[in-house]
């Protein structure tokens, strides 16, 4: 097996093993988008302020706040490479006979693992609350794999913010000062086309956009006019951001 | 012949022109144990990354086994094996499943990975805590457990970082009994740093002080204690009054570099006391002095350090810090 790929793969087992062991933040996590359901999707339903091509409310943001969680998690743990820093964990795994390519790439996707069981809590949850979703296995795999696709993007340009980190006290702040403006200025919670020009243009330079239209297609509205287009940004965005992660990923280490 | 580490000229300047080292000329016999000494911020850590391939030296050349560490990055970590100062395993998974990662990591063969890891855990002492998560563990386990993992591809060079920071005495020999016997069954290479002279002086083959980034000696650390030239004898006589005669008898045998009286007692320094004290007891028998007490000294490596290494700073100070560092390392593994 190539050696990077086996490293990439190591990185992510250790992830689910890590999981096994201590599962309260996955739950801790799941407060969030479960609180944006319950709440604001039921309530926005309610009301109907806001024109979703005659699907609920609630439908309509259900892929949105399945890549918010992606995003939050995404984030939070390529950012969790400063602490890193000061442990030996990461000197040693530059010891190993690994390219920095390879442990980028690892550190990126093993945050994919953790994203894709935040999704698949938030999941009974929408069912409970009433979200039709396309019963079709195959659409779900695809949808599925491109939460976990955009998750080590997001990872990877976290890793590049951190690494413009002198300490790690403001991290907290700076997750979200990244997190919530990629959140608002796409199209997760309301149409592109209702929002000012400039947030229009920021949301068309937005990779979360290009996933939430793929996994609201694949999910909910079976629309998928867009897909071959969403997929060729966001391989585009996870090579660029692994490129760019790669090569900032020597300030972290020096 | 191949060194394990042959070095020249390494220098590594930090941003904003911080110099961690300033030209460092390194030899490493292979399958010896090397123990680098130096003060806090003497470049030991630097050193260690360089040649690691963690990072590239700003100017010089570095090889390990005759592998340059920077054209040859990929070969050099195949034959490698490093424990940093810090913590290096995850606290939040057990000890097999730390060892199991590493061995894919690595890419150690499938069928032989479980065997391997068991054998290494029995080895280190470690199979009865193999189920349980890391995090339960012992300062002194954890650094056996990363030495397991570091030792897991059996590497030709074995680099530790401080290994026995923070560990208490019988733990300090658990780890030098295993780390000895890795020479002993593998051959392995052993290139650490450390505080402990009193662990230089017992565990290793070669030691090198290195201070303000340059290598300012090296060699055993017999020949180290030995170059001082300072073994004293210290001899007291009742109160009876050693002549200048006397005293020139002694000053003229070979051995003696100096002698001088204070209050009853004779100081005669010589190059080695064990062979220098009977020609002195000799000529004071013959004068006829009656000898109260002897005691010779020998320097240590902490004179030797001190020697070297201790020009910088007051050695009250030194010390001081150093002990402050151990605290908050001893904090840090718990």
């Amino acid at each position: 097996m190539n050696d990077s790929l086996r490293v990439v793969l190591a990185m992510m087992e250790l992830e689910l093993r890590r999981l096994r062991n201590d599962r309260t933040e996955v739950y801790t996590r799941a407060v969030q988008p479960v609180l944006w359901l319950a709440v604001f999707g039921l309530v926005f339903s309610e009301i109907h302020a806001i024109p979703t091509n005659g699907i609920p409310y609630i439908d309509y943001i259900t892929p949105g706040v399945m890549l918010q969680s992606v995003l939050f998690v995404a984030v939070l743990y390529g950012l969790t490479l400063v602490w890193e820093r000061d442990t030996g964990i990461l000197k040693k795994l530059l010891v190993a006979p690994a390219s920095r390519y390879a442990i980028v790439i690892g550190r990126s996707m093993s945050s994919g693992v953790r994203a894709i069981i935040q999704v698949l809590i938030v999941i009974p949850v929408a069912l409970l609350l009433g979200v039709s979703f396309i019963p079709n296995p195959a659409y779900f795999v695809v949808a599925l794999a491109i939460l976990f696709v955009i998750s080590g993007g997001f990872a990877a340009l976290s890793i590049i913010v951190a690494s413009l980190l002198k300490t790690r006290e403001r991290f907290m702040g700076i997750g979200q000062a990244l997190i919530l403006p990629l959140f608002f200025a796409s199209n997760a919670l309301y149409p592109i086309a209702l929002m000012p020009h400039a947030l229009q243009v920021v949301a068309v330079f937005n990779p979360l956009t290009y996933a939430v239209d793929a996994v609201r297609g694949l999910m909910i509205t079976g629309n998928l006019a867009l897909l071959p287009l969403d997929v060729a940004v966001i391989a585009l965005f996870d090579i660029l951001m692994f490129a760019a992660a790669s090569l900032s990923f020597r300030k972290i280490i020096e | 012949m191949t060194f394990a580490i042959d070095a020249k000229g390494l220098e590594k300047v930090y941003k904003g022109n911080v110099a961690a080292l300033a030209g460092v000329d390194l030899e490493v016999k292979a399958g010896d144990i090397f123990a680098l000494l130096g003060p806090n911020g003497a470049g030991k850590t630097t050193l260690m990354r360089i040649l690691t391939t963690q990072f590239k030296p700003t100017s010089g050349e570095a090889h390990i086994f005759g592998l340059d560490v920077v054209r040859e990055g990929g070969e050099v970590r195949k034959v490698v094996g490093y424990v940093p100062q810090e913590t290096s395993v995850w606290s939040d998974i057990n000890g097999y499943e730390n060892l199991l990662i590493y061995a894919k990591i690595y890419g150690l063969p499938s069928q032989s990975r479980k065997e391997v890891i068991y054998d290494m855990l029995e080895s280190m002492g470690l199979r009865a805590a193999a189920e349980q998560l890391v995090k339960t563990y012992s300062g002194g386990m954890i650094r056996k457990l990363e030495i397991a993992c570091a030792m897991l591809i059996r590497p030709k060079i074995l680099f530790l970082d401080e290994p026995t920071l923070g560990l208490d005495p019988a733990a300090r020999i658990a780890v030098w009994k295993k780390l000895a016997s890795f020479k002993m069954e593998f051959g392995t290479t052993v290139f650490f740093s450390t505080h402990y002279m009193e662990e230089a002086n017992a565990y290793s083959d070669e030691v090198a002080i290195i201070n303000m980034g340059k290598m300012v000696t090296s060699g055993t650390a017999e020949e180290l204690k030995h170059s001082l030239r300072g073994e004293l004898i210290k001899v007291s006589v009742s109160d009876h009054h050693v002549d200048e005669h006397t005293l020139g008898l002694i000053r003229g045998l070979k051995q003696v570099n100096s002698v001088v009286v204070a209050d009853a007692t004779l100081i005669v320094t010589v190059e080695d006391a064990e062979t220098a004290l009977p020609g002195v007891m000799d000529v004071l028998r013959s004068a006829e002095i009656p000898v109260v007490r002897i005691a010779t000294t020998k320097p240590t490596l902490d004179d030797v350090f001190l020697r070297y290494a201790g020009t910088t700073r007051a050695p009250g100070a030194a010390s001081t810090t150093e002990r402050v560092e151990e605290e908050a390392g001893g904090d840090h593994r718990e």
